[in-house]
């Protein structure tokens, strides 16, 4: 037989194509490698996760799978800074996958936009009351649920015990109760500037990458809220809101914090803290294998956040989620409810040194890996989140705020912005958003 | 050509008379069959990449010039909203320094990289000792990822832990505020733009270089031309498609950088290091507006579009000189 030149050219366009629109499908992720698409009995499910979480979502499959004889979850890793970009795609050209891991400041964007599985008819009023209250709220829109709370996490203050020695500070709060208040917790980084070289730093605030909510905290332990009563509009023009970003701007001002170390820093906290360049870190519980990992110079311990009106704390952690068009709604949102059974939940938090949502754990030792001595804080620390800071952390106009809330901060951090100007900026943006 | 050889094998190996007028006169359908093979094939290598450019390239052009003028609903676009995110973008001040930041940002950088190009490529096509491995190491930054070369532009650059920072702190000198100050900080951004760059302009100046005959120079040089002299008034003029070809292309590359800005800086502090292009991916996958990161995609088409025409048709002569 022979082949003509034209069908040679011919066959390498039509492979060409067929090589280019198979790559592409790498964007679509909902397929799958071994033909699982079709199969009712097959659930695909991506997330991001580190080394140990990813373990942790692997067991969790397997027992899953070992439970429910004939179904397959089948599992895809996305690096966390193009999760949500890539799940948009695919819910935009119908090939999302049955069920996906977000957090809690984003699921509200998803939510409202009725892209996700109403889990309604699938958990009753008993098997909601298992979770934290708090923890239920942040998976809420509309009064109806639309994804498990699966895990949390919160920031904590980490600090170098022999900086902490240098500068003669022999004590640090060892309960919620006796936490610093803000003013103690200034005296603390005054003190610290003092006795250690310029170039290192007394802390570094852990805002910077996309965390810039986390300055809410701060508004929160002030007695202030960025959404009214409603969440139809801002609050944050107020006495607590002035006070918060004074607050804060001085940590610039006064060189408290390293300059680089604003809302859009390339750099992480925790980086910030194990290259040993400041004395003390807000940083959430999910970096601490990194910290034990990374840190060999010096010893380190943690305390809780300092508080003014109140204690109040960051809404981290993720919950799981399906989409509005799984093919198998039945299953998917059985995969949910074990995945949220007491037993998996504390394994993977122990895993990931992370905090479970249940009520039956709160109180359980869990089995941390790392620093168990120090895990307990985190754990009380999160017990400061409101149900009312919830309900703003996760409302939905959060994800076109965050960005206006990140320009802002930058603005009043780096370039001097004055304070009601920025509280006026962000209060515009939260109108608009919310309106 | 092809012809002729054939004509010559049935000439030389056939014991058979020469073609009659008749035969050759049917020989004419043939020329014809080969012509229409020839477009066939012409189609043929065409095709497959006419195919992926409209599927990939003109098809989501379109997509997006029709969803500029949409309203974003979060997952897609819905409603018609005709010129308002055009106007929008006028009266956005964040639109506008993204814009003039991304203009100064190709004033400085294509200058910078064509000069630096061009000197290397002069240091390489010289008897420069181990000049391959040089060569190697300066294009190496562009055969590697974007956002690996801003990461490790990061690890250079970062103020506190950074290498440069660490050289300046150990020689006693003072460090430099590279992610804290704008101007520092979009000068860390050029530095490392222009270490991804000059290594394709240097290949690019230096195959042009290696096509100017060595007799010129002799000439020059029997003339008393200087060095200078060679390189200004043979060198420079000579290499003019090259200088044509990158500055289209330098264009092209400062107008949609991303990724460096991206990893470096965030387009911060403030917005100091805010380009067009995350400027419009921050609206389309932050915020989720994405009629309104459409519009500033189209925009910044359009700018590259008119660049290109100007160029293109003020150095339409410059290919074929040298």
């Amino acid at each position: 037989m022979t082949i003509s030149r034209r069908q040679i050219l011919g066959g390498a366009g039509f492979l060409a194509a067929a090589a280019a629109l198979n790559g592409c499908a790498g964007f679509s992720g909902g397929g799958t490698d071994d033909g699982g698409d079709g199969d009712a009995n097959t659930l695909t499910f991506t997330t991001w996760g580190s080394a140990a979480e990813e373990e942790g979502f692997r067991s969790g499959i397997a027992a899953f799978e070992a439970a429910n004889s004939g179904t397959k979850v089948e599992l895809n890793l996305v690096p966390y800074e193009q999760i949500f970009q890539n799940i948009d795609a695919q819910l935009q050209a119908g090939t999302a996958p049955d069920l996906f891991r977000v957090d809690y400041g984003t699921i509200g964007a998803y939510s409202s936009q009725d892209q996700l599985l109403d889990l309604s008819s699938y958990f009753d009023t008993a098997a909601a009351e298992e979770f934290l209250p708090a923890m239920w709220q942040a998976v809420q829109f509309d009064g109806k649920p639309f994804g498990v709370p699966h895990q949390t996490d919160t920031s904590a203050l980490v600090y170098r015990t022999d900086l902490f020695e240098q500068a003669g500070i022999t004590s640090v709060p060892d309960s919620l109760d006796s936490a610093w208040t803000w003013d103690e917790f200034r005296q603390v980084a005054e003190k610290l500037r003092g006795s250690i070289p310029d170039d290192l730093y007394p802390f570094v605030y852990n805002w910077q990458l996309g965390g810039s909510t986390r300055w809410l905290s701060w508004l929160f332990q002030a007695g202030g809220r960025l959404f009214d009563d409603g969440l139809t509009g801002s609050a944050i023009e107020s006495d607590a809101g002035t006070r918060a970003l004074e607050f804060t701007q001085g940590f610039f001002t006064d060189a408290l914090v390293p300059p680089s170390s604003s809302v859009k820093s390339s750099t992480y906290a925790d980086d910030a803290f194990s290259a040993g360049t400041t004395a003390m870190a807000f940083v959430g519980n999910f970096v601490l294998p990194g910290l034990e990992e990374n840190i060999k110079d010096f010893e380190w311990g943690a305390t809780y956040l300092p508080r003014d009106e109140r204690g109040a704390c960051d809404l981290g952690g993720n919950a799981l989620v399906a989409t509005k068009n799984a093919r198998n709604p039945e299953l998917a949102a059985e995969f949910l409810k074990f995945m949220t059974q007491p037993d998996q939940m504390s394994d993977f938090c122990a895993r990931a040194m992370e905090l479970p949502t249940l009520n039956s754990l709160v109180g359980t030792e869990l089995d941390y890996q790392t620093r168990p001595d120090i895990a307990g804080i985190f754990v009380e620390q999160a017990t400061t989140l409101e149900p009312g800071d919830v309900e703003q952390l996760t409302a939905p106009a959060m994800a076109a705020i965050n960005p206006k809330l990140r320009d802002e901060l930058e603005a009043a951090f780096t370039q001097g912005q004055p304070v009601d100007r920025t509280l006026a900026n962000i209060a515009a943006a939260v109108d608009a958003a919310a309106g | 050509m092809s012809a002729d050889t054939s004509a010559r094998e049935e000439s030389t190996g056939s014991t058979r008379p020469p073609p009659s007028p008749a035969a050759t006169y049917t020989a004419r359908p043939g020329r014809a069959s080969r012509q229409r093979l020839s477009t066939g094939a012409a189609a043929g290598f065409l095709g497959p990449n006419l195919i992926l450019l409209g599927v990939f390239l003109f098809l989501p052009l379109g997509w997006a010039f029709l969803i500029s003028f949409q309203e974003s609903s979060g997952f897609g676009a819905s409603g018609w909203v005709g010129l308002e995110n055009y106007r929008r973008l006028v009266t956005d001040p964040t639109f506008w320094q993204s814009a003039l930041n991304t203009a100064a940002f190709t004033l400085i950088t294509v200058p910078s990289s064509l000069a630096l190009g061009l000197g290397l490529a002069v240091l390489m096509n010289s008897v420069l000792p181990g000049r391959r491995l040089f060569r190697t190491l300066i294009y190496l930054p562009m055969v590697i990822s974007g956002i690996a070369t801003a990461l490790m532009g990061v690890l250079l650059f970062d103020e506190a832990t950074g290498i440069v920072n660490k050289l300046l702190r150990e020689s006693g000198l003072a460090t430099v505020p590279w992610q804290s100050q704008g101007t520092a900080a979009f000068a860390s951004v050029i530095l490392v733009t222009l270490w991804i760059r000059v290594g394709f302009n240097m290949v690019i100046y230096l195959a042009g270089l290696q096509g100017i005959s060595p007799e010129l120079y002799e000439a020059a040089r029997l003339e008393g031309a200087s060095s200078w002299q060679q390189f200004r008034y043979l060198t420079v003029p000579l290499v003019g498609p090259s200088t044509f070809f990158l500055l289209i292309m330098d264009v092209i590359y400062s107008f949609q950088v991303f990724d460096t800005i991206f990893v470096m800086t965030g387009g911060g502090p403030g917005r100091s290091t805010s380009v067009l292009v995350t400027y419009a991916y921050e609206n389309g996958f932050v915020t989720r507006d994405q009629s309104y990161a459409a519009a500033i995609g189209i925009v910044i088409f359009l700018i590259t579009l008119v660049f290109t025409a100007i160029q293109w048709r003020g150095n339409r002569s410059r290919d074929t000189v040298g």
